[in-house]
């Protein structure tokens, strides 16, 4: 089995190096709309590594509510942003050089972040098969707080939407 | 009334139309395709389309006369007429070419109406696709003849019609003839007018 | 075979030979389907349909798949000719991908994930990319509109459809789809979950968005042809429109074999075997999407929107709820009468909610 192993950890490298060159181009191309495909490209990688860890679950949330939503919305922003595509239109402002410092400190903080956490690892890590039950569970009982503080954030947003659209509707 | 209902009943129709095609005859609501290479409808008697020149008995004999009418009331000028001559250089009443382009006909069968001698109509041949357009659509004075029988096979109605009339006109012209024949040697010649 | 090669090579023959499998068989549905609807809507308008290529007209998807391939490329100046050129393939991956999930009969699930429902509702979801990537990438004011009702209308349809699809997952406490037809094997393998109230009114309502999400007629606003052209793939032609075609028919087919896996029983039946059981209930499915198109007229944008957000996502919502009571209700009788009194109520007050103003005789101003 350890050519089926090499095969597996070459796929997954690929789609990791897949990923991070997505990620660059996203934010090195100057087309805007290129660089929205790019985004899409690196969700869908990081889906793909979350499913070689085998959490299959979220792989497919990330697809879900990234590729097929929040990009539908970044596609919507672009679609009624007059000339995007015009070369003359500036693609960055005078923030670069705070933005990548603060992409650096925050690169390091979430590295020793998650160098320093002890994980529990389970043994049989690979056979490891998560119910909807047990998912349903833990949102609704070990982490409900979380859950419910997210819940009403969205609430919140949905209300200040409609109410922002009914606005435009009586002017 | 609840929310599709009419959707239901409208689905109900196409359901039907479905059905029906494979049970029903063509004149009850199935299908009423012809499928035509097979099969075909009978040709309506009206039906018009590219003109044909016509002839009496024999080929030589057509009833074109080369006097230049069609082609002169032709819309899109698809006709081409050369009067033929005799020997000596004198105008004979036949053409000499007769060319009607096909590609440029529009089946107008304005030729037909203006023809004074009943000599052009519209035929019910259809079915002349071909592979070269530039010279086999040009139809040349020998391809365009066809014969009086032809005519009243495909159109009796005013075959006959323009038959018995020529026919008529013919009789008319003979006993016309014939008086003036008679007049001549019966008959003293007119005096003279007095001055 | 066992000891002649090495187990790597076992693992990745018997990989590719299920993909082969299904990379076999998307093509030949959509070739065939594309005959069917053309049969179908024929008769419907009492026509015979294509009938001359082959008996039947059997062999005609050849000559159209001959016809497309032999075509002139076309690729307007203006367009974006990366996007251009990859939104045609992009769109059919996520087709052919859903085809893993789906349980074709006993034991014949390409790959039995223990998450297929909601991959394939996520793996379905990535088509608005492609569509967006062909609609931008074309410059072309039709392709736009085209994208821009495409995107508006899936990204609406998809919350009812999957919370339509909730209910199901709270009976059988399962994402895979295997093992959501296993628990519609009681009664000799037709206690399927559309003889349950709150079912059918889940099969209705996905199946109605996953017509949407096909962007089959009714629903065809991103390809109205009298109106934009033919949406977004009006700047494409030869094999990349046939493209966008496959993916649209495989659409279709994946929509209507999950249906009936989630609400019709899947391979469940009594006497004939299970793959023919889901073959028929699919292809029942499908005729009827056809049977749509041949009927109905398209939808206004509005009427398209008011239906999603107005009608279906309350009714979805309230449904999920009656499930939950009928996963706990004490006695059958009980819990038939009380979710089936429940949701004809729901449904009859949305419908009162939804009706407009219509005056009861019109008035014309200068009409007699």
């Amino acid at each position: 089995m350890t050519h089926l192993y090499d095969i597996v950890k070459f796929g997954i490298y690929a789609l990791m190096a897949f990923s991070v060159l997505a990620a660059i181009l996203a934010v090195t191309v100057r087309n805007l709309f290129h660089a929205a495909l790019c985004f899409a490209a690196v969700l869908i990688g990081i889906a793909g590594v979350f499913l070689s860890l085998h959490a299959d679950f979220l792989a497919m949330v990330q697809i879900l509510i990234y590729v097929g939503a929040v990009m539908t919305l970044v596609i919507f922003a672009i679609m009624l942003t007059e000339r995007f595509g015009d070369n003359s239109s500036p693609q960055n402002n005078s923030l670069t050089l705070a933005a990548f410092g603060l992409a650096i400190v925050s690169l390091i903080a979430f590295s020793t972040i998650s160098v320093k956490t002890r994980w529990p690892i389970q043994e049989n890590a690979g056979a490891l098969h998560l119910s909807v039950g047990e998912l349903a569970y833990a949102l609704l009982n070990t982490y409900v707080l979380p859950f419910e503080v997210i819940s009403v954030l969205l609430i919140t947003t949905l209300i200040g939407a409609v109410i922002i659209a009914k606005k435009d509707r009586v002017s | 009334m609840i929310f599709g209902t009419g959707i239901i009943k409208g689905m109900l129709v196409t359901l039907k139309a479905f059905l029906a095609s494979y049970f029903k005859g063509p004149h009850e609501g199935g299908i009423f395709t012809v499928e035509y290479p097979e099969k075909r409808l009978a040709e309506k008697e009206r039906f018009r389309n590219f003109p044909f020149l016509l002839y009496d008995q024999t080929p030589e004999n057509l009833r074109c006369v080369a006097c230049d009418i069609c082609a002169k009331e032709c819309p899109p000028k698809c006709i081409y007429i050369v009067r033929d001559f005799d020997k000596e250089g004198r105008p004979l009443k036949r053409p000499a070419i007769f060319d009607i382009d096909f590609t440029v006909c529009m089946n107008c069968g304005i030729c037909e109406e203006a023809c004074p001698f009943d000599a052009i109509f519209m035929d019910h041949e259809f079915e002349i696709a071909g592979p070269d357009r530039q010279n086999k659509m040009l139809y040349h004075r020998d391809d365009l003849l066809k014969s009086n029988e032809y005519f009243n096979k495909i159109r009796p109605t005013d075959a006959g019609a323009i038959d018995a009339r020529r026919r008529e006109a013919e009789e008319k012209k003979k006993a016309a003839a014939a008086q003036a024949v008679k007049a001549k040697t019966t008959q003293p010649q007119p005096e003279p007018p007095k001055t | 075979m066992a000891g002649f090669l090495p187990d790597w090579v076992l693992v990745i023959k018997s990989v590719l030979i299920s993909i082969a499998a299904i990379a076999f068989l998307g093509p030949v549905t959509m070739m065939y389907l594309t005959l069917l609807e053309r049969k179908v809507v024929g008769r419907m308008q009492n026509r015979i349909g294509p009938n001359r290529v082959g008996k039947w007209g059997l062999l005609q998807p050849l000559a159209d798949g001959v016809k497309m391939l032999t075509k002139e490329d076309i690729v307007p100046t203006p367009a974006d000719p990366i996007a251009h050129f990859l939104a045609p393939i992009l769109i059919v991956v996520p087709a052919l991908l859903v085809f893993a999930v789906i349980p074709f009969g006993r034991g014949m699930t390409a790959v039995d994930l223990n998450v297929g429902l909601l991959f394939f509702i996520a793996i379905s979801s990535t088509t608005t990319l492609a569509i967006f990537m062909a609609s931008w990438g074309s410059r072309n004011k039709f392709s736009l509109l085209g994208g821009m009702r495409s995107v508006a209308q899936m990204v609406s349809y998809e919350v009812p459809m999957v919370l339509s699809v909730v209910p199901v997952i709270l009976i059988t406490g399962s994402l895979s789809t295997n093992d959501i037809v296993l628990a519609q094997g009681g009664w000799g393998g037709l206690k399927w979950f559309i003889f349950t109230p709150w079912g059918l009114l889940a099969f209705i309502i996905f199946y109605l968005c996953g017509v949407a999400e096909c962007n089959r007629s009714p629903f065809d606003l991103p390809e109205a042809e009298s109106e934009i052209v033919a949406g977004f793939h009006t700047e494409y032609s030869g094999m990349k429109f046939a493209l966008f075609y496959m993916a649209e028919f495989m659409n279709s087919f994946t929509i209507s074999a999950l249906a009936a896996t989630l609400f019709l029983g899947g391979w469940q039946g009594p006497v004939l075997p299970s793959w023919l059981w889901f073959f028929m209930k699919t292809y029942v499915l499908i005729f009827i999407m056809i049977w749509f198109r041949g009927t109905l007229p398209r939808f206004r944008v509005d009427q398209l929107m008011n239906l999603a957000w107005k009608f279906l996502l309350p009714l979805t919502l309230i449904n999920i709820f009656v499930a939950g009571f009928w996963y706990f209700a004490p006695n059958t009788i009980v819990r038939v009468l009380m979710s089936a009194g429940v949701l004809s109520l729901s449904f009859w007050g949305l419908q009162k909610l939804n009706q407009g103003y219509a005056p009861e005789k019109r008035v014309y101003q200068f009409g007699d």
